[in-house]
């Protein structure tokens, strides 16, 4: 027992103590929101604007009202020519036009069409047409009312409608978006945790193998205690990293409430991230997400370790062997989408109680609620599972461990590591 | 008194027999050699005594005692072929490390490295990590590391590759300082003549099998061929003599087999009779390697891949 504290002392110590940690610690959260905030900027950015030409054979469409819906997004216009196509065409350079939109002369304002053709010189996206079909839609509607007699006043009555929100009887403050944000942000990060540290403990079991401290190391302690020391201590590197961040939330937060009284902005954000913490149980959520974690961690990084031991010093083997286990985690965070879209269907509940998913999707659902969303047997017995889940990797692992870390040549098959594992 | 016994030992692994039934006892404050071709079972023999493997059966006694791995680690130093360090470690503190996980207390720890370290001149070690020292002085880092803990049975295995005459010589007679104080040496390697200078008792492996046991002096003579050689003022010119046969002859020097019933004064009578001044006369026992060439011989240098059922 004492050896393995001493082994877990020094990789925690090791790991602790370098630049690298320090860094990774203030350069981690800056890079996930940077990748998170990242992405929606660059979707925002990359969005391609359309110029189409209009050619009106019915006469319906007048200038005046292309003008107004134009002014609401000058990103995508629409412009009215009296030209034909085969000018649009030959001038599309010159003219500035990225496509063509031939209304036809039977357009009749009260039978409209089912679809028109936008042609274009090159392929677009998808979403590329929406806004253009929006104004078609709106110029189309102001035809509507214009023949229908309906003024602007009845027009703005018409459009009135009304939205539903959700309120949850048990649960006063609970909202659906900041639990989605929350779980969003839970999921992923736990999504990355155990894919980094994971690969840490994998890589360190390799290093201490080609190094050949290995078998100076087994000479005095049991390959076994090798192995849960390198994994609790890389298991307290993580959580140890964690714990800061949180403080940095809560200081960051505190600090923000008392200077938010100043600025009307700071106070704005204070206000938001209260709401947000109030709407969610943060002690449960933060309490969990540090069990999951370690749960996660272990179940993880013993069956990197099994790997890590398995491989000599090429990275390739390293690759090809850790690829099922790797495919395991993305696989859990292929299933999160559909868990925060719809926290309480059967594939959701399944996903969080299953030890392999269950960190990530469970994570995904606890900002919801609990028990509303989740109740306490789900908690329970997904917790339970993950422990009997990572209690039997550990032991799987270890089997394979103590043969290969001694085991130099090729590369083992995934027949001959499971020899290894059932052999007395 | 023997401080370590094995008994009818055996490891198969799936394609070889590693350790085919090998026995044998060490006494407590030898140098004993355990030599074999590359191959032969030697580092899986040690690894079962030094607790990494299980053996498939047989026994370990260590004190006269069943060998218990976990317990017993600390009566224990092994040195590996491959030598083996943290690279991005600091010495001092991975000798620190290394010594607590074999039981040491932290202090009692602390007290012996820096004894080591002044004896063999690394003080300025300390500090610096493994990458930065050469391989020589990585060597002498590990040898300190496996008798650190002062451990009644030492396992080196082919301690001196890699290192300078100098530094050979300084780790050879600390090897000695630590038998007279009554730490057994069990020493694995194929160098012949390091294990003819320094081990008083042998044992000879190949294909897993123990094939020779016994002291250096006794194998020798065992494996003697009633060579001699002489070396004479002046060469006489008629040489024959049915007392003995001459294998080489030179100018001066002269290596003679002496022929069944027949004795060395035999020969020098010979000599002496036929007016000739003799300068020397010596036996020449075959060296180990010799003898290790002799037995090893035939059998195929590189073990073959075999199939082995039950």
């Amino acid at each position: 027992m004492n050896k393995i504290l001493l082994i877990i002392q020094r990789e925690f110590l090791t790991r602790v103590r370098k630049k690298t940690f320090i860094i990774g610690t203030i350069l981690f959260p800056v890079l996930y929101l940077a990748l998170i905030f990242g992405s929606g900027y660059i979707a925002d950015k990359t969005r391609e604007d359309l110029k189409i030409a209009l050619i009106d054979r019915s006469g319906l469409f007048t200038k005046d009202q292309i003008e107004q819906v134009n002014g609401k997004d000058t990103a995508n216009t629409i412009q009215l020519i009296s030209s034909n196509t085969e000018r649009v065409i030959a001038g599309y350079d010159s003219l500035g036009f990225d496509g063509y939109l031939v209304i036809p002369g039977n357009f009749n304002w009260q039978t409209g069409a089912d679809s028109l053709i936008v042609n274009t010189k090159k392929s677009y996206g998808m979403g590329a047409l929406n806004p253009i079909e929006k104004k078609i839609n709106a110029l189309w509607n102001k035809i509507k009312h214009d023949s229908l007699g309906i003024d602007i006043n009845k027009e703005v009555l018409l459009n009135k409608s009304i939205s539903l929100k959700l309120h949850n009887e048990q649960n006063r403050n609970a909202d659906a978006v900041a639990a989605s944000t929350i779980g969003y942000v839970c999921g992923f990060l736990m999504y990355l945790i155990l894919l980094l540290y994971g690969s840490q403990v994998m890589m360190g079991v390799t290093e201490e193998k080609t190094s050949r401290i290995a078998e100076v190391v087994v000479s005095s302690v049991k390959p076994f205690q090798l192995m849960i020391g390198k994994i609790v201590g890389i298991g307290m590197v993580a959580l140890t990293q964690f714990l800061i961040w949180i403080a940095c939330i809560f200081l960051i937060y505190n600090v923000g409430k008392a200077s938010g009284n100043n600025s009307e902005t700071s106070f704005a954000i204070v206000a938001q991230i209260q709401h947000v913490f109030t709407s969610v149980d943060i002690y449960l959520t933060v309490g969990c997400f540090i069990f999951y974690m370690l749960g996660g961690f272990f179940f993880y990084s013993s069956l990197y370790a099994a790997i890590g031991s398995a491989i000599n010093e090429d990275m390739r083997e390293a690759q090809s062997l850790s690829f099922p286990i790797t495919m395991l985690v993305i696989f859990s965070i292929f299933l999160m989408a559909p868990t925060i879209a719809n926290p309480g269907s059967p594939v959701a509940v399944w996903a969080s109680i299953i030890p392999f998913s269950s960190p990530i999707v469970m994570m995904a659902r606890i900002p919801f609620g609990v028990p509303n969303t989740v109740p306490w047997w789900q908690l329970g017995l997904s917790m339970v599972l993950l422990i009997a889940g990572f209690m039997l990797t550990t032991w799987f692992a270890a089997r394979i461990y103590r043969t290969g870390i001694l085991m130099y040549g090729k590369k083992p098959s995934w027949k001959e590591m499971l020899k290894w594992a059932f052999r007395k | 008194m023997n401080i370590l016994e094995v008994q009818h030992l055996k490891k198969y692994f799936a394609t070889q027999k590693a350790v085919d039934d090998i026995s044998m006892s060490i006494e407590q404050g030898s140098i004993f050699g355990l030599l074999g071709p590359n191959g032969a079972g030697k580092t899986t023999l040690i690894r079962m005594i030094t607790g990494i493997f299980y053996p498939d059966s047989g026994n370990i006694l260590l004190k006269g005692k069943k060998f218990e791995p976990e317990n017993d680690a600390k009566y224990i130093g092994y040195m590996p072929e491959e030598r083996g360090l943290y690279k991005k470690m600091k010495i001092g503190e991975q000798a620190l490390y290394l010594a607590q996980l074999k039981g040491l207390r932290k202090n009692d720890a602390m007290h012996k490295i820096k004894d080591w370290f002044q004896r063999l001149e690394m003080e300025s070690w300390w500090n610096k990590k493994v990458e930065d020292l050469s391989k020589g002085m990585g060597q002498k880092l590990q040898f300190v590391i496996t008798v650190l803990h002062e451990p009644d049975l030492i396992i080196l295995d082919e301690p001196f590759s890699g290192l300078d005459p100098v530094n050979a010589n300084l780790i050879k007679d600390e090897i000695y300082r630590l038998a007279q104080k009554g730490t057994t040496i069990i020493f694995s390697t194929h160098r012949m003549e390091q294990v003819e200078e320094i081990c008083n008792h042998i044992v000879l492996v190949n294909k897993g099998q123990k094939i020779l046991d016994g002291t250096v002096h006794n194998i020798k003579q065992e494996f003697k061929e009633n060579l001699f050689g002489l070396q004479l003022e002046t060469m006489p010119e008629n040489t024959g003599s049915p007392s003995f046969d001459i294998v080489s002859k030179n100018k001066q020097d002269l290596i003679v087999k002496i022929n069944e019933g027949y004795k060395p004064n035999d020969v020098l009578g010979y000599f002496i009779n036929q007016g000739t001044n003799i300068i020397s006369f010596k036996e020449n026992l075959p060296s180990l390697n010799d003898i290790f060439i002799k037995l090893v011989e035939g059998t195929p240098t590189a073990r073959q891949f075999e199939k082995i059922t039950g």
